[in-house]
């Protein structure tokens, strides 16, 4: 199973000083992040694409090829990649070449995006949003498996005899997950494919992904690509944690209350009652994390946000020290004790690359 | 007898109120004039005070917190509906719009609603149709034609009150009316696909 993290990317002030990080250091921040999630053994980072403020990362692959540059191990991804704005051929070409440069360290995650106004700056429209992203989604599979292609659809202009460059890593397409808290027609994208499911599991209770995620297992099987449990879902999960669970409430308190999604809104405790998201000792964030395979089943990849809300740098190192060392070692032993043989792990360029020479073997064998 | 559901939204904010006095009235009404057409009604009656700081949260969030979202499902599921509310300000509470504001799209669609309101005089009598009708009007509801205002001052007196009384009895006939010849509520799967992959491909 694989554990990392996952950022918005928000500039976002302290609240109990105030203090505004500028758009510098907010994203020499996430690169600190990022390599520190590295150092203390996590397998993910992913980052988020946004176009409007207080987000800095508009740039995903930018930002990915800089860490892939200094990192060794760490899968890049993103969470999640516009779909729906961005033009599927940039995409089918960034992420490639990304792939290059990282050695086959990248994945991506597709979303819509949920801010109207981003859209129009694009030339599109968001109440077209789920047709623009099956539309985009079919083009880039297709960019990232045939060398020549022509293609017409109602998006973009249409394309005759175009090849995207460079072709991916050994002709190995980025392994895709498909995020959305509530579309199902997104679950059923994910399953088409037999691509991967996230489930943002953060601002939605609990039964809410456990219905999304069902759905995704059911039609995965249905398009003949295993059974059910063998679909690759991931999670995401918000955590704050302290040795001491009091200290870990007492400090996060102010942050939860001034957050630019729930600020303002429900307390601490009824949020964490309602969603998944866990502020306690490392021990409480260990047992609830293990209580998400109780409604999702056995799952491939967990990603917490750590870094948001303007919790200063420091605090999230020391976060991600705590994910490291105490919470993630747990979590791998007792998942994978857990896990059936027969549920696979989430694909990765090492494991597809692997599987395709042994297939190769096993037909020149034939 | 067949069964039905009626929910009854109630929007005022003291208790007692004479917001929940005329809910009660015109639900116990509509029950009694169902049961006369064969049909037996359960009610519900929901107290939108009791959801106030849940209904904040929802509007904050995007999420309803589960007591609200219990209550959201019962509306969903309801063969008819009963709203009632005070009049702010030459319109609905801000309360009442807010829990309106966060039903699911479509979840009227067609549902009979009988509209009531209260106020201090009966000089605010024409917001329900002013105000309140329109909104559901656009919810796709589909309210009953005569609407119910209370003012204080037919709360006692023998004339007011049984005006009001002609007009409770007349309003819940035509709710009782309008469940009884409707077939039960239909409550839509949001985790449903209602178009296949291959239609959504082709651009359907």
């Amino acid at each position: 199973m694989q554990f990392g993290i996952f950022t918005v990317g928000d500039v976002t002030p302290d609240p109990t000083n105030g203090r505004e990080p500028t758009e510098h250091e907010r994203i020499k921040a996430m690169v600190a992040i990022a390599r520190k999630a590295e150092e203390v053994g996590l397998d993910v980072f992913a980052t988020g694409e946004h176009h409007n403020e207080p987000f800095v990362p508009s740039s995903p692959t930018t930002m990915l090829g800089y860490i892939a540059a200094q990192t060794e191990k760490l899968l890049l991804s993103t969470a999640t990649t516009l779909i729906t704005t961005n033009d599927p051929v940039k995409i089918a070409e960034d992420y490639a070449m990304l792939q290059h440069l990282a050695d086959g360290r990248v994945d991506l995650m597709m979303g819509r995006g949920n801010t109207g106004p981003v859209y129009p700056w694009f030339g599109k429209d968001i109440r077209a949003g789920i047709p623009l992203a099956v539309e985009n989604y079919a083009l880039l599979h297709r960019l990232w498996r045939e060398h020549v292609v022509d293609w017409k659809g109602r998006y973009r202009t249409p394309l005759q005899s175009f090849t995207s460059t460079p072709r991916p890593l050994d002709g190995i397409p980025p392994f895709v997950w498909h995020g959305s808290i509530r579309s199902p027609e997104i679950a059923e994208q994910a399953a088409f494919y037999g691509d991967g499911f996230f489930a943002n599991h953060i601002f939605w209770p609990a039964s809410h992904t456990q219905r999304m995620v069902a759905l995704y297992r059911e039609r995965f099987a249905h398009y003949g690509h295993g059974d059910p449990d063998q679909a690759i879902v991931g999670l995401g999960g918000h955590v704050f944690m302290r040795r001491n669970s009091q200290d870990a409430v007492r400090e996060f308190r102010p942050y939860f209350d001034n957050a630019p999604v729930y600020g303002h809104g429900p307390s601490l405790e009824e949020f964490a009652r309602e969603t998944p998201m866990t502020v306690g000792s490392p021990q409480e964030v260990i047992d609830r994390t293990l209580g998400f395979r109780d409604y999702v089943g056995d799952y491939q990849r967990q990603l917490f946000v750590v870094d948001h809300a303007g919790l200063p740098l420091k605090t999230v190192l020391e976060q991600l020290d705590l994910l490291g060392e105490e919470v993630v070692p747990v979590l791998r032993k007792e998942f994978a004790a857990l896990k059936p043989a027969h549920v696979p792990e989430a694909p990765t360029h090492a494991s597809l690359l692997a599987a395709r020479e042994a297939g190769e073997k096993a037909e020149v064998t034939a | 007898m067949r069964q039905r559901t009626l929910v009854v939204i109630s929007g005022g904010l003291s208790r007692p109120s004479s917001t929940r006095l005329l809910a009660d009235r015109l639900s116990a009404a509509a029950a009694e004039r169902a049961a006369g057409l064969g049909v037996a009604v359960s009610v519900r009656v929901v107290e939108l005070r009791d959801l106030a700081h849940d209904l904040m949260n929802h509007l904050l969030t995007g999420f309803p917190p589960a007591p609200l979202r219990e209550v959201l499902d019962a509306v969903e599921a309801a063969d008819g509906l009963i709203a009632v509310t005070p009049i702010f300000n030459a319109s609905y509470s801000g309360l009442f719009k807010s829990f309106f504001d966060v039903l699911g799209k479509d979840t009227l669609d067609g549902k009979p609603v009988l509209l009531a309101a209260t106020g201090g005089t009966a000089r605010h009598s024409l917001a329900l149709e002013h105000a309140v009708r329109p909104m559901f009007a656009y919810l796709r509801a589909a309210p009953v034609p005569t609407s119910v205002f209370a003012a204080s001052q037919d709360w006692g007196g023998d004339e007011a009150e049984g005006q009001l009384r002609v007009r409770v009895a007349r309003a819940a006939e035509e709710l009782a009316r309008e469940i009884e010849r409707r077939e039960p509520a239909a409550v839509a799967d949001p985790f449903a696909l209602t178009t296949s992959f291959e239609e959504l491909l082709a651009g359907g």
